[in-house]
C-alpha cells in the first residue's frame, strides 16, 4: 500500500521505516529542520537500536521515499495540490502542532484519501476534533488515533514486536484497514487494544502520568533514604521485586525532562486543570521534580556553603537521557541557570547534545563546551553527572582527579559506586545516598 | 552643594504676613457663614475654576468652602512667608532640616539616572537593589540548604514598613514582567504578635529577611531580627556563616552598624542621612515594593513621583497642586477652626493610605516651636484619621453626617480599574468599582449639600436632617498604577511641606518620638527588677508594680 508519514518525530522515523520494512511504499515528508538535515547527510538523527541501519535499507530498496518539499498542501484557495495523498496518511507531528495537523487533515480530506492516522501526541480529544473538522468540509476519510507509545532505548522492537498496542477508532471499515495494516506487528496473540479516539490519546496520556508519579515518589523516597542513611538503590530493588510494582520506572535521579515524556505529564496537568478536575497529584509530581533538577546544584550548594562565586563546575551529559541529543526540559538546562545566577564558570561535556545546547544557551550566558570529558574537567571544583552516558560509566579515576581542582563528585544518575569512589580520593553525592 | 546652610534660611516677611493674616481672618468672617450649597446655586462655573489636574491627578477643590478669592488671599500668606525661597532651598539641597543640620532630598531619589561615568550613588544603589530583585524573581536567591526563596520578610517600624506595606498592597495586581515574585510578610510590632504566627508557617530554607532601619538601632527592628536570626540559626545549628549570608538582608544608612550585626557586605542597600525615614520609600528601603511590582514598575513609580516634583517647582501657584492642597489645609485649619481631617480611599487596595497619611503627616508637622525657637500660637497639623471608605461609612460616618464636629474629608479613588483577563469573568468586578464611585461621589454630596441634596420636602424630623456644610477634596487618579501612585505620594509630600512653611514649622525631625524611646529604655529596669521606680510619678509606678506582681 501507499503511505505518507508526516512529522520529524521518532515516531515518525520508526513508524515509516516499520512501514516500509513490511512492504509498503512509503513517501515521508520531513519539515526543514535537524532530523531533515541529517537525512540529507545521509544520517539518522535518532540514536535507537537497528534504526539508523533499517532507515538506511528501506532508502537503499526505494521503498522509503525521503522528501523535504511540501506536497503542496499550504494553498488556501482549493488550488489542485502538487501531490495528490496516498492512501493512508499519518500525522507524526510534534506536540503543539495542531494547526499542521489540521491543514493535513484538509488535503487529506480533498484527495480523498482513504485513512487518517494520527500519531501526534496533542491533547485528549484531538483526534476527534480533525475528525469533525474533516465532517464539516463533507470528506469521508475517517480519522484513528493510534498513540505513540514507543519505550524511548528500544523504539523501533517496541513497535515491531509490541507488548500492547492502543488504537482509538469508531469505524468499522476503517479499522478492518488498521488491522490489515498492523497485521506483521500483531501476530503472536492479538496485542491491539480498539476503544474510543478520546479513550487512546487518555490511556497514553494516563501512562506518562503515572510513569512520573513512580519516578517523583522514588525522588521524594531518596530524600528519606539521605536522612537514614541508606541506600535508595537498595530500597529500588526490593521494591521492584514485588510483582504488583515491578521494575521500570524507579530510579531516583536528577529530573526526568525531554520532549516527550514530560510533556505529556505537563498537558495532561493543564487538561485537569482546565476541566477543573483539579490536579494536585501530578502537580506535586511535576513540583517535585523541577525540584529534582535543581538536586545537584542544592548538594553543590551545600558543600561550599553558599560560597560558590567564580567557581568551576563540570557536566558531564546535558541531554535529557543517553542516546538523544535533545535537552529541552532536561535538568541540565535548570543546573547551568542555577549555576550562572551565582556566578559559576559551567563546562560541559557531551557525545551528542552539545549543538543543541549551545543553541539553547545563546543570548542567555556562557558556557565552554568540550570535546573531551577529561578537559572539561580540568581545574574543576565539582563534577556534575546529568546523564548516564555508557561512556561515563568506568572513568580512569586518576586522570579526573588530576584533572579536578576539587575532587567532587555529584552523581545525579547513580551510576557510581559511592564506596569505590570515595577510596579513590573523592567526594561523592549521589542521590539518595549518604 | 549647599546654598541654605541651616543658618541661612530663608526669612519671613513678618509685616506682609501680618497683613495677610489679618486679610484671611477677615474674610473667613463671611466665608463661616456661607454654605456650601449657596457657592454651588451662586456659581454654575464652580468646578472649572475650583479644580486642577497633573500628573493624572485631578483635583476637585469646589467642595471646600471657599471661593477663588480666598486662594489669592492665602497665596499672598504663602508670599509672605517665603514659600518660593523655602521651595528653592528644598530643591537645591538646603538644611531644611534644621534642628538636625540636614537636607531633605527625597526627591533626588526619584531623579532620572546620571550618566554612566558620573558620580551617582543614588542610581548605584538601585542597580544594587535591581541585582538583588532579578535574582529573587528568577528564582536564584538560594537559602542556606540551595533552595529557591519563596517567602520574604520586611522587617522595619514607621517609614521602614509603611510606605512599603502600603505600596505594595496598592500595586499588588501590577506584577513583575519576568519572573515570579515572591509571597512578601511585613513584620512591625516589637510585641512579636506577628511574627511568631508567621515564623510558624514559613519554611526557614526558603525564607529571606530584610531588614529595615535607617539608623539600625530601632529596638522594634532589632527584636524581631534577633527571634528570626535565632528560628534560622536553630534550623540550620551547622550552617551558621551561611545562614546570615543566605537569609538576611540590611537596607539602612548605617553600613557599620548592618556590618557589625552580621549584615554580608554583599548584601548591603544604602540610602542616605539626607532622606527621612518617612519619606524613603523611594530609596532602597522601596525594596518589597520592587519585589511586588518588578524594577520597571517600580521605576514608574519613580517617574510618577519625578513628574510631581517637577510640577511643584514649576507650575504657577495658581495651578499647582501641591502649594494649592497646602494652602487649603491651613484655610480650614487656621481659619475656619476645622481641627479634623478624615482620609477616605475608595478603593480596597489603598486601605494601609490613612495610616501611611497619618505618619507623614502626624509626625512631619505635628509640632509647635517655629523657626526662631518660640511656641507658635496657632493650630499646626490637624488630627488626621481614616479608614477605607465604603468600610467607613458604616463606622464614623454618621459622626460626619450629623455629628457636631466640623470635619474636612479626602476622597480617594481610581477613575477607572485597568484589569487583565477575561473580561466576561471580570464583568461583576467592573460592576463593583462603580458601585464604590458612586458611594465615593453620593458621601461627598451628601456632606456638602445636607438635605439640598435630597428631593424630600420639609417636614423631615429633626434627626433626619442633614445638616451639610463639611468640606471635602476630592482626588481621582486616571488608573491605581506605579505612575500614578508615585504621583499621588509626592503630592503629600510637598503639601506637607507647603503646610510646614506657613506654620513656620520643621516638618523633617521627630524629636517627640526620640524622647519616647530613650524613656521606654528605663522603664525596662523598672519592669524587670523595679530598678528606678522610686523615681515615678505614682500612677506609673502603681502600674508597673502591678504588672509586676501578675508576673510572678
Amino acid at each position: 500500500m501507499r503511505i505518507d508519514m508526516f512529522g520529524d518525530t521518532l515516531c515518525a522515523m520508526v513508524t515509516a521505516a516499520a512501514f516500509a520494512q513490511s512492504g509498503h511504499r512509503v513517501r515521508w515528508w520531513l519539515p526543514p529542520g535537524r532530523v531533515a538535515r541529517a537525512l540529507d547527510d545521509g544520517r539518522v538523527l535518532y540514536q535507537e537500536p537497528g534504526l539508523a541501519e533499517l532507515v538506511t535499507a528501506q532508502r537503499r530498496a526505494g521503498r522509503l521515499d525521503c522528501r523535504t518539499d511540501e506536497p503542496g498542501l499550504a494553498d488556501p484557495n482549493g488550488e489542485p495540490a502538487v501531490s495528490e495523498p496516498a492512501p493512508v496518511v499519518c500525522l507524526a507531528l510534534q506536540p503543539g502542532d495542531q494547526d499542521r495537523a489540521g491543514h493535513l487533515a484538509d488535503w487529506a480530506g480533498r484527495g480523498g484519501a482513504r485513512l487518517l492516522i494520527n500519531q501526534s501526541v496533542f491533547p485528549v480529544g484531538s483526534t476527534e476534533e480533525l475528525q469533525a473538522r474533516l465532517r464539516e468540509q463533507g470528506a469521508a476519510t475517517p480519522v484513528v488515533c493510534l498513540p505513540d507509545t514507543l519505550q524511548e532505548g528500544m523504539a523501533l522492537s517496541s513497535f515491531t514486536r509490541p507488548h500492547h498496542l492502543l488504537l482509538g477508532c469508531d469505524d468499522r471499515e476503517a479499522e478492518v484497514l488498521m488491522r490489515e495494516i498492523l497485521r506483521p506487528y500483531n501476530r503472536r496473540r492479538d496485542v491491539l487494544q480498539v476503544m474510543q479516539p478520546r479513550e487512546a490519546e487518555f490511556t497514553k496520556v494516563a501512562i506518562s502520568g503515572m510513569l512520573a508519579t513512580r519516578l517523583s515518589y522514588m525522588n521524594d523516597m531518596a530524600l528519606l533514604a539521605e536522612e537514614l542513611g541508606v541506600d535508595i538503590d537498595v530500597i529500588r530493588q526490593g521494591v521492584g521485586s514485588d510483582p504488583r510494582i515491578g521494575e521500570a520506572y524507579l530510579y531516583a535521579g536528577c529530573g526526568f525532562g525531554g520532549p516527550g515524556f514530560s510533556r505529556d505529564v505537563m498537558n495532561l496537568t493543564d487538561t485537569l486543570r482546565r476541566r477543573r478536575v483539579g490536579a494536585e497529584l501530578l502537580e506535586q509530581v511535576l513540583q517535585i521534580n523541577e525540584r529534582q533538577k535543581e538536586v545537584l546544584f542544592r548538594k553543590f550548594w551545600r558543600h561550599y556553603e553558599g560560597e560558590v562565586d567564580r567557581r568551576r563546575v563540570t557536566l558531564w551529559g546535558a541531554a535529557f537521557k543517553p542516546g538523544s541529543d535533545r535537552v529541552d526540559n532536561g535538568p541540565a538546562l535548570r543546573l547551568i541557570e542555577a549555576l550562572w545566577a551565582q556566578g559559576v564558570d559551567v563546562h560541559v561535556h557531551d557525545p551528542l547534545a552539545l549543538p543543541e545546547l549551545a543553541a539553547w544557551a545563546r543570548d542567555k550566558g556562557t558556557l565552554t563546551l568540550h570535546d573531551d570529558p577529561y578537559d572539561a574537567a580540568r581545574d574543576s571544583d565539582a563534577m556534575m553527572l546529568v546523564t548516564e552516558w555508557k561512556a561515563y560509566w568506568g572513568p580512569d579515576w586518576d586522570d579526573l582527579k588530576a584533572a579536578m581542582r576539587t575532587p567532587l563528585i555529584l552523581d545525579g544518575r547513580n551510576i557510581y559506586d559511592p564506596a569505590y569512589v570515595t577510596r579513590q580520593g573523592f567526594t561523592y553525592y549521589g542521590i539518595g545516598r549518604s | 552643594m549647599n546654598a541654605f546652610p541651616s543658618h541661612q534660611l530663608p526669612l519671613h516677611d513678618a509685616d506682609a504676613e501680618r497683613d495677610a493674616d489679618q486679610a484671611l481672618r477677615e474674610h473667613a468672617g463671611q466665608a463661616r457663614h456661607w454654605h456650601l450649597a449657596d457657592l454651588f446655586a451662586g456659581d454654575p462655573e464652580r468646578f472649572q475654576r475650583l479644580s486642577l489636574s497633573a500628573c493624572g491627578l485631578l483635583a476637585d477643590f469646589s467642595k471646600q468652602r471657599l471661593d477663588p478669592a480666598t486662594l489669592d488671599k492665602l497665596r499672598g500668606l504663602a508670599t509672605a512667608r517665603g514659600l518660593d525661597a523655602w521651595m528653592r532651598c528644598l530643591f537645591e539641597g538646603g538644611e531644611v532640616n534644621w534642628t538636625e543640620g540636614r537636607a531633605a532630598m527625597h526627591w533626588r531619589l526619584r531623579e532620572p539616572d546620571r550618566a554612566e561615568g558620573e558620580d551617582d550613588p543614588v542610581r548605584d544603589q538601585l542597580a544594587r537593589m535591581e541585582r538583588m530583585v532579578t535574582r529573587i524573581l528568577s528564582g536564584q536567591w538560594r537559602g542556606c540548604e540551595g533552595d529557591a526563596i519563596t517567602d520574604v520578610v520586611n522587617m522595619g517600624v514607621g517609614g521602614s514598613d509603611l510606605g512599603p506595606l502600603m505600596a505594595s498592597v496598592a500595586l499588588h495586581e501590577h506584577r513583575p514582567d519576568r519572573g515570579k515574585r515572591p509571597r512578601l510578610h511585613f513584620v512591625s510590632s516589637m510585641d512579636g504578635s506577628q511574627i511568631a504566627p508567621l515564623l510558624d508557617e514559613l519554611n526557614p530554607a526558603t525564607t529571606l529577611i530584610v531588614l529595615s532601619s535607617k539608623s539600625f538601632t530601632t529596638v522594634d527592628t532589632l527584636s524581631n531580627a534577633a527571634t528570626a536570626r535565632y528560628w534560622l540559626e536553630q534550623a540550620f545549628p551547622d550552617r551558621n556563616g551561611a545562614v546570615l549570608r543566605c537569609h538576611f538582608i540590611g537596607v539602612s544608612a548605617m553600613p557599620e552598624r548592618m556590618s557589625e550585626w552580621g549584615i554580608h557586605e554583599d548584601n548591603q542597600l544604602l540610602f542616605w542621612e539626607w532622606v527621612g525615614g518617612r519619606y524613603s520609600l523611594w530609596s532602597t528601603i522601596g525594596l518589597p515594593i520592587a519585589l511586588t511590582i518588578g524594577m520597571d514598575g517600580f521605576r514608574e513609580l519613580l517617574a510618577g513621583a519625578h513628574d510631581l516634583d517637577r510640577h511643584f517647582r514649576e507650575a504657577p501657584w495658581e495651578a499647582n497642586l501641591p502649594v494649592l492642597m497646602g494652602l487649603i489645609d491651613v484655610w480650614n485649619l487656621n481659619y475656619l477652626d476645622i481641627t479634623a481631617r478624615a482620609v477616605l480611599p475608595y478603593d480596597g487596595r489603598l486601605k494601609h493610605w490613612p495610616a501611611y497619611v497619618e505618619q507623614l503627616e502626624m509626625e512631619s508637622n505635628g509640632k509647635s516651636v517655629d523657626r526662631d525657637g518660640e511656641l507658635v500660637d496657632y493650630h499646626t497639623c490637624p488630627v488626621i484619621w481614616g479608614e477605607v471608605g465604603p468600610n467607613a461609612q458604616h463606622a464614623f460616618y454618621q459622626l460626619l453626617h450629623q455629628g457636631t464636629q466640623p470635619v474636612a474629608c479626602e476622597f480617594i479613588a481610581a477613575a477607572r480599574h485597568g484589569r487583565n483577563g477575561n473580561s466576561a469573568e471580570l464583568q461583576p468586578l467592573e460592576e463593583q468599582h462603580t458601585l464604590t464611585l458612586a458611594n465615593c461621589l453620593a458621601q461627598s454630596r451628601l456632606l456638602a449639600l445636607g438635605d439640598r441634596a435630597l428631593e424630600e420636602g420639609g417636614d423631615t424630623p429633626a434627626y433626619k436632617r442633614y445638616r451639610g456644610n463639611q468640606p471635602s477634596t476630592t482626588l481621582l487618579m486616571d488608573e491605581l498604577t506605579p505612575y500614578h501612585l508615585g504621583a499621588l505620594v509626592a503630592l503629600y509630600e510637598h503639601k506637607v511641606f507647603v503646610q510646614a512653611v506657613l506654620w513656620g514649622i520643621n516638618p523633617f525631625d521627630q524629636w517627640g518620638v526620640e524622647m519616647g524611646k530613650k524613656i521606654a529604655k528605663d522603664m525596662i529596669r523598672v519592669l524587670e527588677n523595679g530598678e528606678g521606680s522610686d523615681g515615678l510619678d505614682a500612677s506609673t509606678r502603681a502600674l508597673a508594680g502591678y504588672v509586676r506582681q501578675q508576673q510572678t
